[in-house]
């Protein structure tokens, strides 16, 4: 009895192991993906394209500051150009693990910054197919993560991790991640709902090398549900900028200094 | 003359015709597992009308959902209590893990958007996330809800006591299934509140049941009736068999053919079993005639030859008639109505074919020991005699008759005038049905059931997002909710002016549309920061150059709609603006069906008209016996429709169908009558007079005109006790045309021979005329 009890102990290591390697993933993936660089700035396009193919435009700068280890505290900037009757609107967010981020908004139409709630990371950010939690990252601890199997995605190796929430608030029941094996980014995901349905797709459709850190600067998120599409592409990308804190203020918010913005 | 061979083969080689029948109708038997319903009132036009086109387009364009399920939750002591609130809650969340909701788009309480503001900060995100669990919870939420305008009768009540979970549907999900499943979910509260599931869904999966129900139990009932009546008129199992054998053959031979063919079962096609039993009955003629000639002659043979010959060309003729009549319905718009026209032409069709070969096959098989105590003679008969009376009544007081019959008229006419064309079509469901009650109680409480949009388009892109077209939509808003049919509207303006009041600190003067297109432009982007994409993609287009303005309204009945296009258009007069204004939406596609009920009405009984006369005239060869036989049916109809006037019942399709084909079915009694009384003319020479010819025709063939009619009646009145009121209104109303149209056949029209018999039998018939004037 004893014996048997020890070799299903025995066999069960490698799973362990493997449970914890699907964490040891995606944190690597998190510090790839999310937090490279000191700071980091980009021109952000995106593309909202609904299933007709009739399109509608965001433009805007973003600019990202680390608070310290990855994991940890970020400050993100972003600050819009289209559409047209938004421009000069600038949004901030301070994130923060394992709580609520805070915004604040610019609205320059009534000249008013206004805090907002972010009660519910998985809204749409900006109306696009991304939530606020896609565009800055779940906490890793949310999720249980396994690695599922080992596959290939065009050329590069990933590991297949499948992430589920420990807890039943989110709107979704698992997701999927294609983690390339040797940079650690996601080059592609699946959301699943909580029927079982695949709803979302994310695509990394070009990474490349910007001052040594691979980045993504194209990608998509489909709604495989309502075929809406939001392609996104980054533009004069930069790395440790020597942003300033005090660049992450109400003050900036309203007059963003132009060297940052353009 | 092909049928009379067609007799005399199937006289000789009964048994090989029975054979070739059953054989035939086993075949057609095998297609009817393939059988299915389609009770989608937007299937009533073709899916390239222009109506269904655009409502496509206006789906599309605001990412709309052709079907939502409602489920009303109600409760006397007020839904806002900690325990109903976790019901709904609950309900709710169960809902959402279904396969084929929507839930993305699920609104009610834990998943509708609501734009607040506290202590500064801007809130966009579900209403009530999760049940409140204290006192002051719920008074947080009262106030949320009663403090935006977008809620109220949408979601909660004036009252508090009845709120709302629209369902929207995937494409292609079942409703039915869905429905059965949210009646689990809410089966399992245990509570006072009382759940009311609608929608366009629920009723369409209720009316294919009921559909069901009429085809497989009261269409069954209805044969059993007609079989006890044959039974009860001439005594003989064969007999009575075989007329309702000819009947099932048909209608067997006519499903099949419409489920072979591929085409679903509808409101209309799946009355025809009922149709086509009674259209069946004609051959009751053949029966009544053959006993009369059995009697005289004594010779089976020899009386079905006989019998054949003197009522085939009648039967050729109604026959003729009843199908041209339904046939004329494969010209019109609506697609059920083309179905079922040309379903029942063709079961006529087959029924007469029988009528020349089934029949004189099972007329053979009778054992002459059984006939000959039963053979009638129209002397002896009680029936005949007072239906003798009748012609002669008719007959003698030609002008009494006729004066009365006028007056009657007019009187109709009058009604006719109060007709009033309306679909209303959750009023097909009975009062205390399902569907009924829970359409009721939303309506009472909530903003209406009935939806329909205004969709106002301009050309430029950001177009909606200037002040002046907010404004504008703004105030057609107030403008439609003057109305009293409309109970609630929303659109894209209120969005932008309940963020504007929000940034504000709440403030009510701030609840107004900003005075710049960034003001309005920013507000929509903060909103789209947080909502729901569906939130926005409802009321407004991507390139915000259309506004999407939702209507809904307290009723179902077409006049809703056309009210609230009327009210746009004065509006759009008395404020211009630079876009177009077009309705969309099932209130819409309502509208536009019921104006094509009416021009269908209008052109297929202009038609039947036409072709019913042209009919008669080749039958008659005489235009003038054609016009005298078309009075006594002219009148049927409009007596019934003065007295659908004067009732107020809504004239809608199913009425206007049957006064189409009541034309074709009614002709057979003035038919029968006219040929009849003709051949019995040339044949009793001069020994008879007019009168004494009318009398006998009123009596003989009378008597086969009068079961008929009361066959038919009786297989129709059990559509009176159907479960949808349409059932019921084309079962009174057949029964009333039957025994009108045979009654006013009996008296009126040997009323209008005698007063018309100078100018209908000028030259030959002239001695039997002057006769016949000088004894009266």
């Amino acid at each position: 009895m004893k014996r048997i009890l020890i070799a299903a102990f025995a066999a069960l290591i490698p799973l362990l192991a493997w449970a914890q390697s699907g964490e040891e993933v995606m944190k690597k993936s998190q510090a790839a993906f999310l937090y490279p660089g000191k700071d980091f700035k980009a021109r952000v396009l995106m593309k909202l394209i609904n299933k007709d193919g009739q399109e509608r435009v965001r433009e805007l700068t973003m600019l990202r500051k680390n608070g310290g280890e990855p994991g940890g505290e970020q400050k993100y900037f972003m600050y819009f150009f289209q559409p047209a009757d938004v421009k000069d609107m600038s949004f901030m967010t301070y994130k923060y693990p394992a709580k609520d981020d805070d915004r604040w908004m610019f609205i320059p139409a009534v000249n008013m910054v206004k805090r907002i709630a972010a009660q519910d990371k998985r809204s749409s950010f900006v109306g696009s197919d991304f939530t606020y939690e896609d565009v800055s990252g779940r906490d890793i601890e949310d999720d249980n993560h396994a690695i599922e199997r080992e596959e290939k995605v065009g050329s590069r190796d990933c590991y297949v991790v499948k992430s589920t929430p420990k807890a039943g608030d989110a709107d979704f029941g698992h997701k999927l991640t294609w983690v390339d094996k040797a940079n650690f980014l996601p080059l592609k995901e699946e959301q699943y709902d909580r029927k079982g349905a695949r709803y979302k797709e994310f695509t990394a459709n070009e990474v490349a090398d910007v001052k040594g850190f691979p980045t993504v600067v194209r990608r998509t998120m489909k709604n495989l549900q309502t075929g809406h599409r939001t392609e996104v592409a980054y533009s004069r990308t930069e790395y440790d900028l020597g942003l300033d804190d005090g660049l992450f203020s109400e003050r900036y918010l309203r007059q963003p200094p132009r060297k940052w913005v353009d | 003359m092909n049928k009379i061979s067609l007799v005399e083969f199937s006289i000789r080689r009964p048994k090989l015709v029975l054979l070739v029948a059953g054989l035939l109708t086993l075949l057609f038997l095998t297609q009817f597992p393939k059988i299915r319903t389609d009770t989608n009132p937007k299937h009533m036009l073709p899916e390239t009308s222009d109506v269904r086109v655009w409502n496509d387009q206006v789906d599309k364009t605001f990412a709309l959902y052709e079907d939502t399920i409602v489920v009303g939750v109600e409760n006397d002591a007020g839904v806002l209590n900690k325990d109903t609130l976790g019901r709904i809650a609950r309900v709710t969340d169960a809902i959402l893990g279904l396969d084929g909701v929507a839930s993305r788009d699920v609104n009610g309480f834990t998943t509708i958007t609501n734009v607040t503001a506290e202590e500064g900060t801007l809130k966009v995100g579900p209403l009530m996330p999760a049940a409140p669990r204290t006192d002051a919870e719920v008074e947080d939420l009262k106030k949320a809800l009663f403090g935006n305008p977008l809620f109220i009768n949408r979601i909660i009540s004036q009252d508090g006591k009845t709120t709302a979970i629209y369902v929207p549907l995937e494409k292609g999900a079942n409703g039915a299934e869905i429905a059965d499943k949210m009646r689990d979910i809410v089966a399992k509260e245990k509570g006072s509140e009382r759940y009311y599931i609608a929608g366009d869904p629920v009723a369409r999966d209720t009316f294919g049941a009921e559909m069901f129900k009429l085809m497989a139990i009261f269409s069954p009932i209805a044969g059993m009736i007609m079989f006890a009546a044959i039974q009860f008129m001439f005594r003989n199992l064969a007999l009575s068999a075989a007329m309702m054998g000819v009947s099932m053959v048909a209608i067997i031979w006519s499903i099949g053919l419409l489920v072979g063919v591929g085409f679903p079962v509808h409101i209309m096609s799946s009355m025809a079993p009922v149709f086509l039993m009674a259209i069946a009955t004609d051959s009751i003629h053949i029966f009544n005639e053959f006993y009369f000639r059995y009697r005289e002659r004594g010779d089976k043979l020899t009386a079905i030859r006989e019998t054949m010959a003197a009522v085939s060309r009648p039967v050729r003729f109604t026959a003729l008639a009843t199908a041209a009549g339904f046939a004329v319905m494969l010209f019109m718009n609506i697609i059920p109505v083309q179905v079922f026209g040309g379903l029942i032409a063709f079961g006529t069709v087959v029924l007469r074919l029988l009528s020349f070969s089934f029949i004189p096959a099972v007329l053979t098989f009778l054992r002459e020991d059984k006939l000959a105590g039963k053979a009638e003679d129209a002397t002896e008969d009680r029936t005949a005699r007072v239906l003798g009376r009748l012609g002669s009544f008719g007959a003698t007081r030609p002008g009494l008759t006729v004066a009365v019959t006028a007056a009657l008229l007019a009187v109709s006419v009058w009604g006719v005038t109060k007709i009033h064309v309306n679909n209303n079509l959750v009023a097909w469901f009975k009062a205390d049905s399902e569907i009924r009650v829970a359409d009721t109680a939303m309506n009472r409480a909530l903003g209406g059931t009935s939806l329909g949009y205004v969709v106002v388009e301009s050309k430029e892109a950001d177009f909606m997002k200037r002040p002046e077209a907010m404004r504008w939509i703004e105030g057609l808003q107030r403008h439609l909710e003057t109305l009293p049919v409309v109970g609630k509207t929303f659109s894209v303006a209120d969005y932008v002016k309940r963020i504007n009041r929000v940034l504000h600190d709440d403030d009510a003067r701030f609840d107004t549309v900003p005075d710049t297109q960034e003001g309005v432009g920013q507000y929509l982007f903060l909103f789209s920061m947080s909502a729901k994409p569906s939130d926005l993609d409802n009321v407004i287009d991507p390139a915000s150059t259309k506004a999407n303005l939702w209507v809904q309204m307290k009723t179902w009945d077409a006049d809703a709609m056309r009210t609230v296009i009327a009210a746009t258009q004065d509006y759009h007069k008395s404020h211009p603006l630079a876009a177009t204004v077009k309705p969309a939406g099932i209130g819409y596609f309502n509208l536009v069906w019921n104006e094509e009920v009416l021009g269908d009405l209008v052109l297929g009984f202009s038609l039947a008209l036409a072709v019913v006369f042209v009919i008669l005239a080749l039958d008659f060869r005489s235009f003038k016996w054609a016009l005298v036989a078309y009075v006594p049916l002219l009148f049927t109809i409009l007596l019934i429709y003065g007295v659908v006037g004067f009732v107020g019942k809504d004239f809608d399709m199913p009425l206007s169908v049957m006064s189409t084909l009541s034309l074709g079915m009614a002709v057979d009694f003035a038919i029968h009558f006219v040929s009849r009384f003709r051949q019995r003319r040339e044949e009793a020479g001069t020994d008879e007079t007019v009168e004494q010819s009318l009398a006998w025709t009123a009596a003989r063939p009378g008597k086969g005109i009068m079961r008929n009619a009361l066959l038919f009646a009786a297989a129709f009145s059990v559509m009176m006790a159907a479960p949808l009121t349409p059932y019921v209104a084309v079962g009174a109303f057949i029964v009333s045309m039957m025994l009108l149209s045979a009654l006013l056949t009996l008296l009126l029209l040997p009323a209008l021979v005698m007063l018309a018999r100078r100018w209908l039998v000028p030259e030959q018939a002239a001695p039997a005329a002057q006769l016949a004037a000088a004894q009266s």
